[in-house]
C-alpha cells in the first residue's frame, strides 16, 4: 500500500484562488449593478 | 431596438438569486469534497482540487460552446439578443477558463512535479483563454454596435471550434494531462462516493453559470436602456 501524500496545502490554495476569482468577479458585477442604480436615481 | 428596463431589473434581481444558491451549493460540495469523500490513496488531499477544477472546465466550455451557437444565431438571424448573450457567456466563460487555467498548475505541481507542461491539452486551454481575452478587447475597442456583434461573432465561433479540439486533444496527442474519467464513451472509473461529490460539483457549477449569465446579462440590458435614456 503507498503511502498517502501529505499535499494539503496545494489543495488549500486550489480551493482559495478559485474562491477569489468567483467572488472577485460577483464584486465587479455587484459594482455594475450598483452604479447602473445610482445613474437611474 | 428598444430596450426594457424593467425586464433588464427582473433579470437582475432573478440572476442575484440563482448566483447565491450556487454558491451555497458550492459551499455544500466544498464541505462534500472535505468531510465526505474518501482522499485519492496515490494523489492524497491534492486530489480534492479535481472536484472544483473538471466542472469549472465544463461551464467554461458549455460558455464557450453558447457564445459560438449565440455568435452563429446572430449572424443569421441579425437579432442582438444573441449578441448580448454571446457577450455575456464570452466574459463568463474567460472567469471559469481562468479557475481552470490556475488550480490546473497548483494540482500539476505536486503530481507532475512541475507547474506547468505544453501539453497540448494544456497550450490549447490557454490558447482558448487568450481568444476568449482577445474578444473583450475587440469589443471594447470597437464602438459601431453591428460592427462590434459581427466580428466579434466570428472570433466566438472561433473559439467554439477550439473546444472539442481541447476535449480530444488527450487522444490525439500524448501528454501528461489525464484522459476523462467521467465524459468518455465508457462508464465513469471513479469511486461511488468522489463520482457523487463530482457530480454535485457539476451542478453547482452549471447553476453558478446560469446565474452569472442571467445577471451580467440584466445589467448589460440595463446598460443598454441607461444609454438610450439618455441619447
Amino acid at each position: 500500500m503507498p503511502e498517502t501524500p501529505s499535499n494539503g496545502g496545494y489543495m488549500v490554495a486550489a480551493y482559495v484562488v478559485a474562491t477569489v476569482i468567483y467572488l472577485g468577479y460577483v464584486l465587479v458585477l455587484w459594482g455594475r449593478a450598483k452604479s447602473i442604480e445610482r445613474l437611474r436615481d | 431596438m428598444n430596450v426594457d428596463p424593467i425586464r433588464a431589473q427582473i433579470l437582475i434581481r432573478r440572476g442575484w438569486r440563482i448566483t447565491l444558491a450556487a454558491l451555497l451549493a458550492l459551499a455544500v460540495v466544498v464541505t462534500l469534497a472535505q468531510r465526505f469523500t474518501p482522499t485519492e490513496v496515490r494523489q492524497g488531499l491534492a486530489q480534492k482540487i479535481f472536484y472544483i477544477h473538471a466542472p469549472s472546465a465544463w461551464c467554461a466550455f458549455l460558455a464557450v460552446g453558447l457564445t459560438g451557437l449565440a455568435s452563429i444565431l446572430y449572424l443569421w438571424l441579425g437579432d442582438q439578443h444573441f449578441d448580448r448573450f454571446a457577450a455575456t457567456s464570452a466574459e463568463v466563460g474567460t472567469i471559469f477558463c481562468a479557475v481552470v487555467l490556475t488550480t490546473g498548475p497548483i494540482w500539476g505541481k505536486p503530481i507532475w512535479g512541475t507547474w506547468w507542461t505544453w501539453d497540448a491539452r494544456l497550450s490549447l486551454t490557454l490558447f482558448l483563454f487568450f481568444l476568449l481575452l482577445g474578444y473583450q478587447v475587440l469589443r471594447s475597442a470597437i464602438r459601431v454596435p453591428t460592427e462590434r456583434a459581427r466580428l466579434s461573432a466570428v472570433v466566438g465561433i472561433m473559439a467554439m471550434v477550439l473546444v472539442p479540439f481541447i476535449h480530444l486533444s488527450v487522444y490525439l496527442f500524448r501528454g501528461l494531462h489525464p484522459t476523462p474519467i467521467v465524459l468518455k464513451p465508457s462508464a465513469p472509473s471513479l469511486d461511488p462516493e468522489m463520482l457523487r461529490t463530482l457530480l454535485i460539483s457539476f451542478a453547482a457549477f452549471t447553476l453558478l453559470y446560469v446565474g452569472l449569465v442571467t445577471l451580467a446579462y440584466g445589467i448589460r440590458l440595463a446598460q443598454e436602456a441607461e444609454e438610450q435614456g439618455h441619447a
